[in-house]
């Protein structure tokens, strides 16, 4: 029997690493062929041994390409949609548990039948709706300008906001908390909003930070909505700028280094931000499972 | 569950409203649009629009290109959904044993979580390349052996390849915190039985697993037709001759390059229905199994 554990347990670990090194390989890979020039990597095909021009292509990518520019665009669209979503969904979440609503199960159902039909399937008429958002205004009669969010930061952002996930988390994590320290608050004399900030707000700053780590991800991460909902390379995000990079490319081969470093550069940020706050972003994942 | 002592319809109506009011706006308005449209002809170029009663779905469902990403799409669901919940599957079980090396393994294997479906294709596209990438050496021994871009099958497994790598995390996350969460009474019972490690593994910690397996499952295969959309338009864009163009892709170009708004609505209901089935599938079998689980 101890020979069966360690049989088991070496092949469970060889298991393990060939899985880190899937993860791993095409990520140093893209950094390392990043390192290369172009005409090496024509010669030589991809690279997994550095070279010498990362530099060389990282100052590319940041002055022959529109990269930092969404790169800013990326980060104030998952900013915009983490933030966003993590207060109306506390809001939303402690509205649904804590006050005894008698048609709280109809509002659940309303916001929880978003997280059925995510946006990309849904692109083109949500495309037509942010060309126009005062449509359903005008339907009815009234006399309201033409506002386009398209080609906005915020017209990025909002498909994204509204959704039920972030409020699903968190009614299930308020669904734990004791309802006796919710009596006791009302004991000491606190109103509801009283007991939302000083009590509830506390207890979930763990899971307000999975669902913020969680949220950024998808912001920063998302692709065929920013994809059509941005109309100039200025204000497109920097994975679809990257996108770009690799598919409108001219007849003569692609450029590989420049494409790997724009890659390497475009993951930098959520890939720290993962290693580093690698425990919420975890629980956020489990979380969505309950 | 006991009653809250809160009650305040002013803040209710104050917190709720604002996220109502946005779904209502960007998720139930453009749904109904979708279904609206698909009942009327819309001329491009703001030309105005038509009712045709069911003359869309008529032309959609008589189009063989249709059907044809609709079975691409059934078939990349479930070709590219087995492995991307398979091997999650293995790797959480080889995890579970709290050797040194899972550490490692849990911290590295939720990184594709922060790159984007679309980046990962950008590189997947340059490793699988024929002329540089990794693969190049099996087309020198025989020249035209790999070639995703002429050849539909080699370009399915361009796409299933990097949507497993994209779908670890999430798969891998959840497989492990059930294993986790499993009491150890049942192992204890069954070393004392005799069972090694590969006897319980296989015999109790698998089989009392079901219930996050399959909910895992039938959740890849409504993410794995999404995140299709952007390993295709960075690794295929659609094609060789149409072989990757899923349906995601096909009302996508047939939206915004081809502008057939009214075509492009109709495919987005059938999709949304598509979808909706799926999750109502899920539905009843996890309410099937919630009932003989205790």
């Amino acid at each position: 029997m101890i020979e069966t554990r360690t049989s088991f347990d070496r092949i469970a670990m060889a298991i393990l690493w060939l899985g880190i090194l899937f993860i791993l390989a095409p990520l140093w890979i893209a950094l390392m062929s990043a390192s290369h020039s172009y005409e090496h990597i024509l010669r030589n095909g991809l690279a997994w041994y550095p070279g010498g021009h990362l530099v060389d292509n990282l100052i590319r990518v940041f002055t022959d390409t529109r990269i930092p520019v969404q790169m800013f665009n990326s980060l104030i669209v998952a900013l915009m949609t983490a933030v966003g979503i993590c207060i109306l969904s506390f809001c939303t979440a402690f509205a649904l548990v804590f006050l005894n609503l008698r048609f709280g199960w109809l509002v659940f159902a309303t916001i929880f039948g978003t997280i059925l039909l995510p946006v990309d399937i849904r692109v083109v008429p949500t495309y037509q709706v942010m060309s126009n958002i005062m449509e359903p205004f005008a339907a009815l009669g009234l006399p309201v300008p033409q506002i386009s969010l398209v080609n906005t930061h915020i017209g990025l952002a909002l498909p994204a906001i509204a959704h039920g996930t972030g409020t699903f988390m968190l009614r299930q994590f308020f669904r734990t908390v004791p309802m006796d320290l919710a009596r006791a608050a009302r004991m000491d004399g606190a109103g509801a909003l009283r007991f939302m900030w000083d009590v509830l707000l506390p207890l979930s700053r763990p899971a307000l930070a999975a669902l913020f780590v969680l949220m950024f991800l998808g912001g920063w991460t998302n692709y065929l909505w920013p994809l059509v909902a941005s109309s100039t390379a200025d204000m497109q995000t920097a994975v679809v700028g990257l996108a770009r990079l690799a598919t409108d490319g001219d007849s003569r081969a692609p450029d590989f280094p420049l494409m790997m470093a724009a890659a390497s550069a475009v993951s930098l940020i959520p890939l720290t931000l993962i290693a580093v706050l690698q425990r919420f972003l975890v629980r956020g994942m489990a979380l969505t499972e309950k | 569950m006991t009653q809250s002592p809160f009650r305040s319809r002013l803040i209710a109506l104050l917190f709720l409203s604002p996220l109502i009011l946005l779904t209502a706006l960007f998720f139930y308005w453009p749904v109904a649009e979708a279904i609206r449209w698909s009942f009327f002809l819309e001329q491009p170029f703001g030309g105005g629009s038509t009712f045709v009663g069911l003359a869309n779905f008529r032309r959609v469902l008589s189009d063989p290109e249709f059907w044809k990403s609709l079975k691409l799409t059934g078939i990349f669901m479930v070709t590219a959904s087995v492995p991307a919940v398979l091997v999650p599957l293995v790797l959480a079980m080889a995890a579970d044993r709290g050797l040194r090396t899972s550490r490692i393994a849990r911290n590295v294997l939720v990184w594709p979580k922060g790159v984007a479906g679309a980046s990962i294709g950008v590189i997947f596209g340059f490793i699988f390349n024929p002329f540089v990438g990794i693969l190049t050496p099996l087309n020198q021994l025989w020249p035209g052996i790999w070639s995703p871009g002429t050849d539909g099958v080699d370009a399915f497994i361009t796409l299933i390849v990097a949507n497993l790598w994209n779908g670890i995390p999430f798969n891998f996350v959840i497989l492990l915190a059930g294993l986790q969460a499993l009491p150890d009474t049942y192992s204890k019972a069954a070393a004392l039985d005799g069972a090694g490690p590969w006897r319980q593994a296989l015999d109790i910690r698998l089989p009392l697993l079901a219930p996050q397996l399959f909910f895992v499952l039938v959740l890849e295969f409504t993410e794995s037709i999404i995140n299709a959309f952007g390993l295709i338009d960075t690794m295929t864009r659609g094609g060789p001759g149409g072989a990757t163009t899923l349906l995601v892709y096909k009302i996508y170009a047939d939206g915004f390059k081809g502008y057939d708004l009214s075509g492009a609505s109709t495919q987005t209901v059938l999709l949304m229905i598509l979808v909706l089935l799926i999750a109502a599938a899920q539905f009843l079998l996890m309410e099937r199994r919630v009932k003989y689980e205790r």
